[in-house]
Formats: structure tokens, C-alpha cells, sequence
């Protein structure tokens, strides 16, 4: 008889709702076509929905943190929260992504999409070295696929390639880290690695800066962030949505997860890191997005900018700065999502890719659209009845209460500079006047499209509901960083 | 007890493989080189884990390499299909020429 370690399936379970909707989806390539697709797509939606309900009951009933599966996972209100956030991103990217105009491969999109979520949620969980890696490979791997899902389109070939190499060099480089750090202690858990005190290794110091690299490289912070235009602008756009929010939201939290407990020993040397990567991303996204004239492209730069921000509450290493990244999350994710919606609605009835010039007149053509993506663009520049705007607080304080008063003034100074395009891309909207309006001309108005408006409702309800009801969301935001050992 | 080369040896090895693989993907043109580097650097971790796990008498580092090595294979295994998708549509197979999205 050999002894099994006991699996703790409740923690398992928002893993285990998408990848069934994963195996679902996949097998309904086997249909007839006209199932297919409605198949494909509802059961990815279902899987989705079930992992947020499945994270909903997890975060109830972890308040303490649990160990699991030989310390290789952990249960807790951190991951459950960002399980959450994932299962509701993934369900709303399924219902963006409902009608796009695409061949015959639906099943594997969403198999793809589901896998990719399964991955996400496993990640964030993730407790030890092998389980970090494993999961960011997990997720990754279906990622490089997505991107190049349309391969008809060249744009969308050369991004898969690009993030390919890219994420594969970051993906190296977080192994080699972490294999020095093994080498360094021996131990591949995380509060193991803290508990083995080896500060003097200089294999130690060596591993701790790869992984933060590595992981920079996930969250698109500059300067690993040279991927990032590219890659956004040439996938499939409800997947750069999933991208922008989910991929984000898991790789912060596992950032913030890996530096506080597996590097408490080591907080001087990485929250200076830290800090200077975020002051990076924030000149350098601002300044980029200045620039642009695609749409993609501006909500790449700035989703490097935002990585900036989320930055600045990691390097605070408090609890408040745990809440504030947690916060931040929630209204950027649904920015985010909301607004590579609001241009996949674009791309489709102009069958282009969406610059500033084919946006004139969106706002006209399409008036609550239009207004969904002024919502979306004063939310990321943290306006007031956005969620946006007490995430930047919170973020600004937490900085300020750990000292970091000159990347205060920095982010102040981006967000005067990010205004600069956000209100732009508003400007364009209602660019066109009355008179010269027509329809966009790829074969007359596409057909009506429930799914995507539901998707961009869901979208701004929550952007906006978030500055409503700020309080409950800190508590529970506070609640998630409670599991962490500050 | 070990025996052969000490650790050193091993790791100054897969720093030399690491290295090669880096510049690899950074300096060669073909997407298929770039790939292989990729491995080299995958692999040069590899052997940094297991020469770790024999140093230090633990199983743990032979395990993580032994998930790697599958990592590896599926990513290549991606790769190579995009390069052919690129090939069938006769895309140039030169990343340097891969340039229709930039700015």
C-alpha cells in the first residue's frame, strides 16, 4: 500500500470546472456544425462561471491559510479572491468573444481559452517553485496558441511567434532562477525558502532577480515589455482583453505571493527593484501610448503603465499595498476587458483593425458603445465614479506609507500625461459631425450582437460599481491580504 | 557521495549552455534556431536542478526537471506548428523580417 497524500478537492475545484469545460469543449468538435460553436461556447461560459462560484466557496471557507498536496499548493482567501476575478474575466471574454467572425474552430478556441483560465487559477494558488512554473508554462502555452488562432491573418501568426519566443525566453529565465535558489536552499516551497535563510548565497541574490524577472516579463512591466504592442495588437482582440486582465491579474498576485513569502529575508534589495521597474513602466507605457495612433496598441502601452502602478503597490510590501494591488485589479480588469470589447465591436463592423481615424464617429454610430468606452478610458485614468480612481489612491498611499514619496509624484505626473491619450481616443469618438455619418462599410451593420453588449454592460457595471461600493471590496480585499505573512 | 567533477563544474556548464541559448535567441535570424537556443536554455536549467538534486541528496530538483523536460517538448511542439502555418502561407522564416507590427 503506498501512502497518497490526501487531496484537498474543494481547493481544486475552480481548476477542475474548467478544465471539464475544457473536455467538453474539445469534444464538441466532433459535432455537427451548427452545434458546435453554441456548444463550444457554452460550455467554457459554464466552466468559467463555475470556477468564480466554485472561488466564491473557497474564499469562505479558507480564512486561514492551508497548506496542501505535500506543500506544493496553498488554499486561501488570496487565491480564491484572484480565482474569482479570473472565473468572472474568463466568463465575460467568452461572451466578447460569442460572435467573432471565425472558420471552423470554434471547439478549440474555447477548449483553448478554458485551459488557459484552468491554468490562470492553478497558478495563483501555486505554492512552491515547480507549481509556479508548471502553472505559468500551463497558461502560457495556451496563450501562444490563441494569439495565432487566426491564422489567416499574418498579423496574428507573427504575434504567436513573437510571444512565443518572447514568453519562452521569459519562461527560461524564471527556470534558471529558480534552479539557483534550489541551489541556494535546497527547498522548493515557498515559506521553506524563507525559513532556510541563506542571505549570504550570492546564488540566492542571482535566483531572486531572475524570477523577478521572469515574472516582469508576464506582467508586461518595462523594460521586459517590448512584447507586449505587438502582441496585443495581432491576436485575436477578445483574447488581448483576456490577456490584459487575466494574465495580469494572475501574475500580479503570484509576484506579490513569491516576494512576501519566499523573500521577506531579502525585502531591501527586491522592493527597490521593484520600485524602479514600476517608475520604468510608467514613463515608459505614458510616453508610448502618446504616440500610437492603433487602438491595441494604446491599450497595450497602457496596460504597461497600469503594470507600473500595481508595481508601486508590490514594492510598498505592507498589507495596505496588498490591498490596494488587489483592489486595483478589480476595476482594471474589467477596463480592460470593457474596452478591447468596445473595439472588438469595431473590428467587426468595419472588418480593420481599429486606429483613431476608423474610430470617428463610434460614438454617433453606436451611442452606448461610445459611451461604454469613455467609461472604460476616464476609469483608466482614475476619474472619479470609476473604480479606477480609488484604486490609484489606494496605490499612492500604500507607496507613500512605505516612503516611496518620489514614485508618488512619478505616478501623479503619469497620470497627467495619460490623459493626454485617453481623452484623445474620447475626442475621436465623436470626431465626425451628424451630417457626414454612414455606416462603416463591410457589408452594411453586422448582425445584432446580445453576448458582446452584455459583455461591455457586465463590464461597466462593475468599473463603476466599484467606486460604489469601495468599502465591502476593501474588506474583502484586506480579508485576501490577511493570508499573506506581512 | 559523489562521484566525478564537483558541482562547480556542472554549473559552470549550464551557465556556458544558458548563455549560448540567450544570445542564441537574441542574435540568429531563423525562427527555427531560435527555438533550439530556447531548448538550450530550458535544458541548461535542467542540468542546474539535477546537479543541485545530487549535491544536495534531494529528489525534489530530479522531479522538477523531469516536468520541465515535458514543458519543453509541448513548447517546441507549439512552436514548430506555428512555423509551419507561417511556412504554408510562404511568410518569410526570418524573425528579423517579421516586422508588420511594430511602432
Amino acid at each position: 500500500m503506498i501512502d497518497t497524500p490526501t487531496v484537498d478537492w474543494l481547493a481544486l475545484s475552480p481548476t477542475i470546472a474548467l478544465l471539464a469545460a475544457a473536455g467538453v469543449a474539445l469534444l464538441s468538435a466532433l459535432l455537427a456544425g451548427w452545434m458546435r460553436k453554441s456548444v463550444a461556447g457554452i460550455a467554457a461560459l459554464l466552466g468559467f462561471v463555475g470556477a468564480a462560484v466554485c472561488a466564491g466557496v473557497v474564499f469562505d471557507e479558507s480564512s486561514t491559510p492551508e497548506v496542501l498536496l505535500e506543500g506544493t499548493m496553498v488554499r486561501d482567501q488570496l487565491a480564491a479572491l484572484a480565482q474569482l476575478v479570473l472565473g468572472v474575466t474568463g466568463a465575460v471574454v467568452v461572451l466578447a468573444s460569442w460572435s467573432e467572425r471565425r472558420r471552423e474552430n470554434h471547439a478549440e478556441y474555447y477548449a483553448l481559452l478554458a485551459t488557459a483560465g484552468a491554468g490562470m487559477v492553478f497558478f495563483v494558488g501555486a505554492d512552491n517553485l515547480m507549481t509556479l512554473f508548471l502553472g505559468l508554462e500551463w497558461f502560457s502555452l495556451c496563450l501562444y496558441i490563441l494569439v495565432a488562432i487566426d491564422s489567416e491573418r499574418e498579423t496574428s501568426l507573427e504575434a504567436g511567434l513573437k510571444y512565443l519566443i518572447v514568453g519562452g525566453f521569459g519562461s527560461s529565465v524564471l527556470l534558471f532562477g529558480s534552479a539557483l535558489v534550489y541551489g541556494a536552499t535546497s527547498e522548493l516551497s515557498f515559506p521553506a525558502i524563507a525559513a532556510a535563510d541563506a542571505s549570504n548565497d550570492a546564488f540566492l541574490y542571482a535566483g531572486l532577480a531572475m524570477i523577478l524577472a521572469g515574472l516582469a516579463f508576464k506582467v508586461s512591466a518595462a523594460p521586459f515589455h517590448m512584447w507586449t504592442p505587438d502582441v496585443y495588437q495581432g491576436s485575436p482582440t477578445s483574447i488581448t482583453g483576456f490577456m490584459a486582465a487575466a494574465t495580469k491579474t494572475a501574475a500580479f498576485v503570484v509576484t506579490l505571493r513569491v516576494l512576501v513569502t519566499a523573500f521577506p529575508a531579502q525585502e531591501d534589495l527586491w522592493t527597490v527593484t521593484v520600485a524602479v521597474l514600476a517608475a520604468i513602466s510608467l514613463v515608459w507605457g505614458n510616453l508610448g501610448a502618446l504616440a500610437q495612433r492603433d487602438l491595441k496598441r494604446i491599450l497595450a502601452y497602457s496596460s504597461i503603465s497600469h503594470a507600473g502602478f500595481m508595481l508601486m503597490a508590490i514594492a510598498a510590501f505592507s498589507d495596505r499595498g496588498a490591498e490596494a494591488l488587489l483592489y486595483y485589479l478589480i476595476p482594471y480588469s474589467a477596463m480592460s476587458v470593457g474596452a478591447f470589447a468596445v473595439v472588438a465591436a469595431r473590428e467587426r463592423e468595419l472588418n480593420a483593425p481599429v486606429t483613431l481615424d476608423s474610430l470617428a464617429g463610434m460614438g454617433w454610430e453606436r451611442p452606448y458603445y461610445g459611451v461604454a468606452l469613455w467609461i472604460f478610458m476616464l476609469g483608466m485614468a482614475g476619474f472619479p465614479l470609476t473604480g479606477g480612481m480609488f484604486g490609484k489612491l489606494f496605490v499612492f498611499s500604500a507607496a507613500y506609507d512605505a516612503g516611496d514619496w518620489w514614485l508618488v509624484l512619478l505616478g501623479v505626473a503619469a497620470t497627467a500625461v495619460s490623459l493626454g491619450y485617453y481623452l484623445n481616443v474620447v475626442r475621436w469618438l465623436y470626431m465626425r459631425s451628424g451630417a457626414e455619418l454612414r455606416l462603416a462599410p463591410a457589408g452594411g451593420s453586422p448582425p445584432r450582437d446580445p453576448a458582446l453588449g452584455i459583455a461591455i454592460s457586465a463590464s461597466v457595471v462593475v468599473t463603476v460599481g466599484s467606486f460604489f461600493v469601495v468599502q465591502p471590496i476593501l474588506d474583502v480585499a484586506s480579508d485576501a491580504a490577511g493570508s499573506l505573512p506581512f | 557521495m559523489m562521484d566525478g567533477p564537483d558541482v562547480g563544474w556542472y554549473l559552470i556548464v549550464a551557465a556556458i549552455l544558458f548563455g549560448i541559448g540567450a544570445l542564441g535567441v537574441m542574435l540568429r535570424r531563423s525562427p527555427l534556431i531560435v527555438l533550439l537556443s530556447l531548448e538550450i536554455m530550458l535544458n541548461a536549467a535542467n542540468l542546474t536542478l539535477i546537479a543541485f538534486a545530487r549535491q544536495q541528496g534531494d529528489l525534489d530538483g530530479q522531479i522538477f526537471a523531469l516536468a520541465v523536460m515535458a514543458v519543453a517538448a509541448a513548447e517546441v511542439a507549439i512552436g514548430l506548428g506555428l512555423i509551419v502555418a507561417m511556412a504554408r502561407r510562404r511568410m518569410l522564416l526570418d524573425v528579423d523580417q517579421a516586422s508588420a507590427l511594430r511602432g
